[in-house]
Formats: structure tokens, C-alpha cells, sequence
């Protein structure tokens, strides 16, 4: 491998796994704190998509610009379906969460085709796929801002969670609900909140997706994969593990593909089924029980 | 009463033959519904538009005989064993005089078998995958260039357009069907003395190919030629643009003849080819009774108007029923293994390109075309050359040049 493609393959891991990171965070937030490994993760991220997507071809919004309204309304939806469907499974069997949300992204995926047709979509803008190089190296303008806003984002999120009363009142419920309760944090509005968030995060994942790959309804599934594997690599409980976990997938995935293309999946899960045996906390992180 | 209950029987049973020996039935299980029933339509409204030609103009002389021809299909619902049994239901129980595939490689799996055993054959025009006619059957036949001809066409093309282009990247998904027009291309561009630099396979849904590209860019590659979906076709070209790898043609197996790669990528889908079977733009003179695909489209839309573009499913099944039309005339009887003999030994010009098949009972005599987009916005057939719309663009510019 030459120097010159070396270090393009690590400005690509780079780059991706900024964007990696911004689509498990909210995955990552709802595993840790409710205790829900929701499986319609995916289905929240296309609807940012097709968001950014809609925005940008009907009134010609700029896709960047378009992040805080799909995060704005799939933070209402997310409240919306915390309250009203997954508070029913709250402290339920795994099972059962299982079985409710992936309910809730065949349902989610289903409704997208109904309305949106299973045709492949892309958000291209006039600066799409130009870039600058440096030395050797070729750096996109869409993927170098998508990292920028995605690393802003999850930063964000962890400054809201740590210094914030109410980011305070979410982790200790996570941490233990009853005494959460005990010291007056009103349990169920702090659920339906980082339902809520992670929504959000899953919608302005959704919309820097649009930018960067064509998508269709049913996109959603292998990115809830990814998070899961992001999540069991970084471990639960921070966002600095999730950062860890996206950077962990992103490298092995395209350091893998760029000279074993075929088992570049393979390579990653097997590192995720390695991990649960060795090391089940995750590489950072605390117990994912 | 026993008597005459016994002629009365034999009336009826021996009335429905005779009024049916004038009419040849073709009998086909075909996807109306599932997730191939668009497709399965194309196939139905191109059989039955032959079949209603072929009446229209007569029908088909076998001896001093004439016949009227008819079509009947059931509904597979796109489940390949479901077509398994429709098939030996249409041989046992409706007694059709020859078979006509059903839409898609596996239920065509299926059905050749079936064919096989009741030494009854079958013409097929929607199932391009070989795997199935390696197997040594007999009576099966595919009108359709097979898989591993695919990128012949764009391979072809940018040789005539520069013979001392070498180097050649080809990335196909790891499925079945692509990897065969994959090891196709491969094939074929070593033949002609070109060095494959990059010949991978990525798993199916890969979201990311940064790091394919990336390595292609390193090797130098004139060409870069892909295999895959619709989805990945988009993807290796934005990422193209991306990492700025700019080869002298780009083309793939799927993905340009769809009218969503241009909405997708807008101007960086300009220069890029595309295989496709057919399509109404080429410039082919056959012997059929259309001669021309601007004529047989101009004769289906008129028939079809909500057709906006023909779709090269209806080509090539209208054309399977036009290849039994001549095998059966040829054979000078019905019966299925002298029509089978005709079909292996047929060699048809038509509106769809040539028609003659190997050993195997595949069409590897007809070239696939090449469709490319050019900077006007439209989609022009640039190969065969010599039945082509418009001359082909090239080299591709380099993306900060146009």
C-alpha cells in the first residue's frame, strides 16, 4: 500500500466515522437509559432522509440547513411514540421490546414505501462530490462537513448529559430509576425525552446521510446493525464510547475493504462476536446489562 | 342408455380437441403479483402482443394447416415453486402445445426441470442467469444475452474508440447474478489483452465503497465497469466524484436505464454507459413481422398507451413467441421434440438483434447494447455501432472539467 493511499484510506475512516457516531448516539442514549435496544432506530434515520431530501427538492433548502427541522420533528415524533407505544413496554422483558419496535419499523418502512414509492433517492447539490486536496490526499466538502456537524452534535449531547440539571436527571435514570424518583426526577417525562432525542439524533443522522449515499425506505435496517455493533464495541454510558466504538468500526471496515473488500462485514461482525466473548462491557464502556 | 351415454361422453370429451387442434397453446406461469409483478406484466403484454400478431396476420402454417394461436398463463405470485407446479399443471391438466418462461432466473430454474422431464420446450426471455442451462437440459432456451455478456458491449466499445486502453477496474456485489457479469467482464477484457488492475467483489448493501475506490484510483484504470444494484451504481459514482477518480469510461451492468440514475445524480451521471438488452432506439432489421423496434414500439404503444417507454421485457418476450413461430414452421408439425430440434438449429434476424442459440440453448449471438447519458439530458443507444442512435462520448472529462 502506497503512502499516498494509506493516508487517503484514513482520512475516508475518518471522515466516516464521524458520521458513524451521529447514527449510533441516539441508539446508544435509549439502549443505555431505557434500557431498550430499539430496533426502529433505522427507520427514524431514513425519515430524517426523506426530510432533508423533501426540503431540499421542493423548497430548495439546503441540506445542511435542513438538520435542526428534521431534528425538531422527529424529536416530536419520538416524544409521540415514547408516550404513546413504548411506554407500554417500559421495564418489559426484552422480548417484548424487541418484538414492539421492530413491529415499529416494519411499520415505519411500510408507510415510506406506501407514500414515498421504493425508489432510490439522493440529495445532490451543487457542491456535491467537489472537494480540496491536500498533499495527496482528496478531501470531500459534503463528507468533511458532515463529520464537522456530526462531531459537534454528539459533543453537544455529551456537554447536555453531563452538565445540564436535566442531561443529570436523564443519567440517573439511567443510573437507578428509584432513586431517581426518590430525589423528585419525574420518570416518565425523562423517557419520553431521550426517546425523544435519540429521535432526534437519528433524524439529523438522516438528513448528512441523504448528502453522502442513495437511499430508499429500506435503508433503515443495516444502520441499526451498525449502531448495535458501534454500541457493543464503544460500550454503553458516554458519548466519548460511542465516539470510540464509531472510530473502531469505521477503521476495520475500510481498512478491511480496500483490500478485502468482500469481507468487510464479515471482518466487522466477527470483531463484535469476539468482543461479547472477551470483553462484553464493550471496549470502553460499562456492562451493556 | 349405456350406449348412448358412452357417445354422448365421447362427443363431449372428442369436441374439445378438435375445436383446440386449430389453436396452438402456449402455456407460461408468470409473476402477476408479488414483488416482481410489474415485471410479470411486462412479460404477459409481450406475449400476448405477438401472439395477437401472429392471429392478426393469419397465424401459423404447420403442414398444409393453418392454427390460431393462444396464450394460456397462471399466476406464479413470484414464488419460484409455486411456478414449479403451474407448470406441470399446464402440461397434465390444460394440455398447452409449448411452454413460455415465467419472469425472473429462479422461477426459471424452476421450470426448465419441469420442462425436461415432460421433454416439452420451453423458450425463456426473462432469466438471464446461466447457472441453469449448464446443467445439460435439452429442452430449455433463453433469448436473452447472458449474464456474462453484460459489460461485453461497453468493453467492446471503448476498445473501438481507443485499442491502447489497458487497464481495466471491475467491482461487482456479491450476489449470484452479478458476480457473473463480473467474472464475464473480467474474462472478456483479459481475451482482448487488457490487464484487469482491480477485480473485487463488495458484500450486498455496502454503504460505503471509499475504500474500493480509493484503491482503484492507485492502480491507474482507464475503465471502471461495475456490477451490482441500482443503489451501488449510484454510490460508486458519487464516491467517483468524491475521491475525484476520474477513468476515461465508466459503465455498469445496472442502474443507467433507469430513469432514477439521472434524478439521483443529475450532471455527474453524464458519460456513463449502460448494458441493456434492448431498447426501441436500436437500429436492427429483422425478418419479424415489426422488422424495426421503432416500429414494434410504435405498434405496442398503440395498443398499450399507458406504456411511456417500452420496456425490453415486453421486447424480448413478444420475440419468444416470434422464435416458436418460425421453429414450429420450420419443424412442419407440433410435435414438442421436432419443434425442440427447429429452436436448437434456428437462427432469426428480429427487431430484438439475433436469435440463435449455443449448445446450451443460450442466445450468446446477440450483443448486449449500450445506452449512455450525455450532457444534453438524454439517454442515447451508442452501441452496437452499427445499429446505434447516436456515436458515443469519449473519453468521460475529468469531473473539475466540464
Amino acid at each position: 500500500m502506497s503512502s499516498a493511499e494509506l493516508s487517503q484510506i484514513a482520512v475516508n475512516a475518518l471522515l466516516l466515522s464521524g458520521l458513524l457516531a451521529l447514527v449510533a448516539v441516539g441508539f446508544s442514549l435509549v439502549w443505555g437509559i431505557m434500557n431498550i435496544v430499539n430496533l426502529s432506530h433505522g427507520a427514524f434515520i431514513v425519515m430524517g432522509a426523506y426530510l432533508t431530501y423533501w426540503m431540499h427538492e421542493l423548497l430548495h433548502v439546503d441540506p445542511f440547513l435542513s438538520i435542526p427541522v428534521s431534528m425538531a420533528v422527529l424529536f416530536a415524533l419520538g416524544y409521540a411514540v415514547q408516550r404513546t407505544v413504548i411506554n407500554q413496554i417500559m421495564r418489559a422483558p426484552l422480548l417484548a421490546t424487541f418484538l414492539l419496535t421492530f413491529g415499529l419499523e416494519i411499520l415505519i418502512v411500510n408507510l415510506l414505501n406506501f407514500f414515498f414509492k421504493a425508489d432510490t433517492r439522493s440529495v445532490t447539490t451543487s457542491y456535491s462530490g467537489t472537494g480540496f486536496t491536500l498533499g495527496a490526499v482528496r478531501i470531500p466538502y459534503v463528507r468533511l462537513f458532515a463529520l464537522l456537524v456530526s462531531l459537534t452534535l454528539v459533543l453537544l449531547l455529551g456537554a447536555f448529559l453531563n452538565r445540564s440539571r436535566l442531561g443529570r436527571a436523564i443519567r440517573a435514570t439511567g443510573m437507578d430509576i428509584d432513586a431517581a424518583r426518590l430525589t423528585g426526577v419525574q420518570v416518565g417525562a425523562i423517557y419520553a425525552l431521550t426517546f425523544a432525542i435519540g429521535s432526534a439524533f437519528a433524524g439529523a443522522a438522516g438528513s448528512l446521510l441523504a448528502m453522502v449515499i442513495p437511499f430508499d425506505p429500506n435503508l433503515g435496517g443495516g444502520y441499526t446493525e451498525r449502531a448495535f455493533v458501534i454500541c457493543v464495541l464503544g460500550g454503553l454510558g458516554n458519548v466519548v464510547n460511542v465516539l470510540i466504538g464509531a472510530t473502531i468500526y469505521a477503521v476495520v471496515d475500510v481498512f478491511v475493504a480496500s483490500r478485502l473488500p468482500q469481507l468487510s462485514q464479515a471482518v466487522t461482525f466477527a470483531l463484535l462476536v469476539v468482543l461479547l466473548i472477551v470483553r462484553p462491557q464493550g471496549i470502553a464502556g460499562r456492562s451493556l446489562s | 342408455m349405456r350406449r348412448t351415454l358412452f357417445s354422448l361422453t365421447a362427443l363431449l370429451f372428442g369436441a374439445f380437441p378438435v375445436l383446440a387442434a386449430d389453436t396452438i397453446t402456449f402455456g407460461a406461469a408468470i409473476s402477476i403479483t408479488g414483488k416482481t409483478a410489474k415485471e410479470g406484466e411486462y412479460t404477459r403484454d409481450g406475449y400476448q402482443f405477438a401472439i395477437d400478431k401472429i392471429n392478426e396476420m393469419g397465424g401459423i402454417k404447420v403442414g398444409g394447416k393453418v392454427y390460431k394461436v393462444a396464450l394460456k398463463y397462471y399466476d406464479d405470485e413470484t414464488k419460484p415453486e409455486r411456478s414449479a407446479q403451474l407448470f406441470e399443471k399446464l402440461i397434465n391438466e390444460d394440455k398447452v402445445n409449448l411452454l413460455l418462461g415465467p419472469y425472473g432466473s429462479s422461477p426459471t430454474g424452476t421450470a426448465a426441470p419441469i420442462a425436461e422431464r415432460y421433454r416439452m420446450p420451453m423458450v425463456e426471455a426473462n432469466g438471464a442467469a446461466e447457472g441453469v442451462f449448464n446443467k445439460g437440459y435439452k429442452f430449455s432456451f433463453m433469448i436473452l444475452s447472458p449474464a456474462k455478456l453484460y459489460l461485453r458491449g461497453i468493453i467492446d466499445l471503448i476498445r473501438a474508440k481507443d485499442p491502447a486502453l489497458k487497464n481495466v477496474a471491475i467491482l461487482g456485489e456479491n450476489e449470484s447474478f452479478s458476480k457473473e457479469v463480473a467474472a464475464g467482464a473480467a474474462e472478456y477484457a483479459k481475451e482482448k489483452g487488457m490487464q484487469v488492475v482491480y477485480d473485487e467483489l463488495y458484500p450486498t448493501g455496502a454503504q460505503d465503497v471509499s475504500a474500493l475506490l480509493t484503491a482503484i484510483k492507485g492502480k491507474n484504470a482507464d475503465v471502471i465497469l461495475g456490477s451490482g444494484h441500482l443503489q451501488d451504481s449510484l454510490l460508486i459514482v458519487k464516491t467517483a466524484k468524491d475521491l475525484n477518480v476520474a477513468p476515461k469510461a465508466m459503465g455498469f451492468s445496472v442502474g443507467p436505464s433507469s430513469p432514477e440514475f439521472r434524478e439521483n445524480l443529475k450532471k455527474n451521471a453524464d458519460y456513463i454507459f449502460g448494458a441493456t438488452q434492448w431498447t426501441d432506439a436500436l437500429r436492427y432489421k429483422g425478418t419479424d413481422p415489426w422488422s424495426t423496434p421503432q416500429a414494434f414500439a410504435t405498434a405496442f404503444r398503440a395498443t398499450h398507451p399507458q406504456y411511456k417507454v417500452i420496456p425490453y421485457q415486453v421486447a424480448e418476450s413478444a420475440v419468444a413467441v416470434i422464435t416458436y413461430k418460425s421453429a414450429i414452421e420450420a419443424a412442419g408439425t407440433l410435435d414438442p421434440g421436432k419443434v425442440r430440434d427447429a429452436l436448437a438449429a434456428i437462427d432469426l434476424t428480429t427487431f430484438y438483434g439475433r436469435v440463435k442459440f449455443d449448445a446450451r440453448g443460450v442466445n450468446v449471438f446477440k450483443p448486449m447494447a449500450v445506452e449512455q447519458l450525455q450532457p444534453d439530458g438524454n439517454k442515447y443507444t451508442v452501441w452496437p455501432e452499427d445499429v446505434a442512435e447516436k456515436p458515443a462520448l469519449f473519453p468521460m472529462p475529468a469531473w473539475d472539467k466540464r
